[in-house]
């Protein structure tokens, strides 16, 4: 018995390899890039790119979006390099996730403000409110996929909370690509439906984390 | 016992640049310490101990980027073991706990399997009256499940499910010792 485990110890010993520097988060940014690029051309290939994308990269909303993902799934993707580790808990710096969403409700009520009662509807729906969300989710799929089977070759002891974490970064970067597509450019629009989407992939996280990431 | 900290974590920093033999000490000096955690809190049950102790030199290699040298090391090195003795439990495969005393009390000198057997029955005391009643009767006692079912007037599935709530419980509490 005791013997077994010092022959592990040998066999294990010879297959020592250095670690290079900071490769969990070399891990996990290959695992968000290789989703991200498999669900951009998913996108390209079947929603397409915005014709006017390049007026739009001229304009505020495209970079209000972008921006507002883009903090969310630099935040969580960052918890989710944290999680990674076995000693760590869900980091407490996590109540930042609030302030692009404060921001955002901020530059919503400006807007509604600015606008008369009528357009306030538009303002929140858009014209693509019924599949933003699902559209969001569905390109998340690759990069959660991604993440989680990365996630999975480290040593995260908090599935759930991982799980979590790792939805909401691949929520939000599949927002990041939908940003390419997606006509809509009001505050509303992006506080609701993107985020609806977003949490869409976090609750697919939290019920699917303990189950794919165990190790 | 000052010490492991100091003596482990420069040889898992030399080992993640690539140093065979630091890495060989350390696993070496890994291991007893490994068997300690476990064995306190599985009580006697050396395959699983050994196990355990296994998987979890294990992970330490196949995830050891995930030690971040500025940290400690024996508290990321408990926090793998914790997990796979986590695991284990959650696998339902804590009735080893169990049949370990059921060893005891089959074996061993009068003093130590009754010293065991007040363990266990200050264990199975704390549990819910049903359950400490099935758990006695298919673990200790021998009988089968059907049989426990038929003496209790309970059905077959009432009983599967208080042993299995029952052995969870003990072994929740048994790792929280």
């Amino acid at each position: 018995m005791t013997m077994t485990t010092e022959r592990l110890i040998d066999d294990l010993s010879t297959k020592l390899r250095a670690v290079p520097r900071r490769a969990v988060e070399r891990r996990l940014a290959l695992s968000l890039i290789v989703g991200m690029v498999v669900s951009g051309l998913l996108m390209a290939g079947s929603l397409g790119i915005r014709a006017d994308l390049a007026s739009a990269l001229r304009g505020f909303a495209f970079w209000m979006k972008t921006g507002y993902v883009g903090t969310v799934a630099a935040l969580c993707a960052a918890a989710s390099v944290r999680l990674a580790h076995p000693d760590t808990a869900p980091p407490g710096w996590l109540w930042l996730l609030g302030l692009p969403v404060l921001v955002v409700a901020v530059l919503a009520g400006l807007q509604m403000a600015n606008a008369p009662p009528e357009a306030w509807a538009g303002l929140w729906l858009g014209k693509t409110w019924t599949v933003c969300p699902f559209l969001v989710f569905g390109l998340s799929i690759p990069i959660f996929v991604a993440l989680t089977r990365g996630l999975a070759k480290l040593a995260p002891t908090r599935l759930r909370a991982t799980g979590t974490l790792a939805g909401l970064t691949a929520g939000a970067s599949a927002a990041l690509v939908y940003c390419l597509h997606c006509p809509e450019s009001t505050a509303g629009f992006l506080l609701v439906w993107y985020s609806a989407g977003i949490g869409l992939t976090g609750l697919l996280g939290a019920l699917a984390g303990p189950r794919l990431l165990r190790w | 016992m000052p010490g492991h900290e100091e003596r482990l974590r420069p040889l898992m920093l030399a080992a993640l640049a690539g140093d065979a033999g630091s890495y060989h000490e350390m696993l070496s000096a890994a291991a007893p310490l490994l068997r300690g955690y476990f064995r306190r809190r599985l009580g006697n049950a050396p395959e699983d101990i050994e196990d355990l102790v296994q998987e979890t030199l294990i992970a330490i290699h196949t995830r050891r980027a995930t030690y971040d040298g500025v940290r400690p090391f024996t508290a990321w090195m408990y926090a793998l073991a914790r997990y796979k003795l986590a695991d284990l439990l959650r696998r339902g495969q804590a009735e080893i706990s169990l049949d370990g005393f059921e060893d005891i009390l089959s074996g061993g000198d009068f003093e130590s399997a009754a010293a065991a057997r007040m363990d266990v029955e200050a264990l199975l005391a704390s549990l819910p009256a049903k359950q400490a009643r099935v758990i006695r009767e298919t673990k200790l006692e021998g009988l089968s499940v059907a049989e426990a079912a038929a003496q209790e007037g309970l059905t077959v599935a009432d009983v599967k499910v208080s042993v299995h709530r029952g052995l969870k419980q003990l072994a929740l509490r048994l790792k929280g010792k």
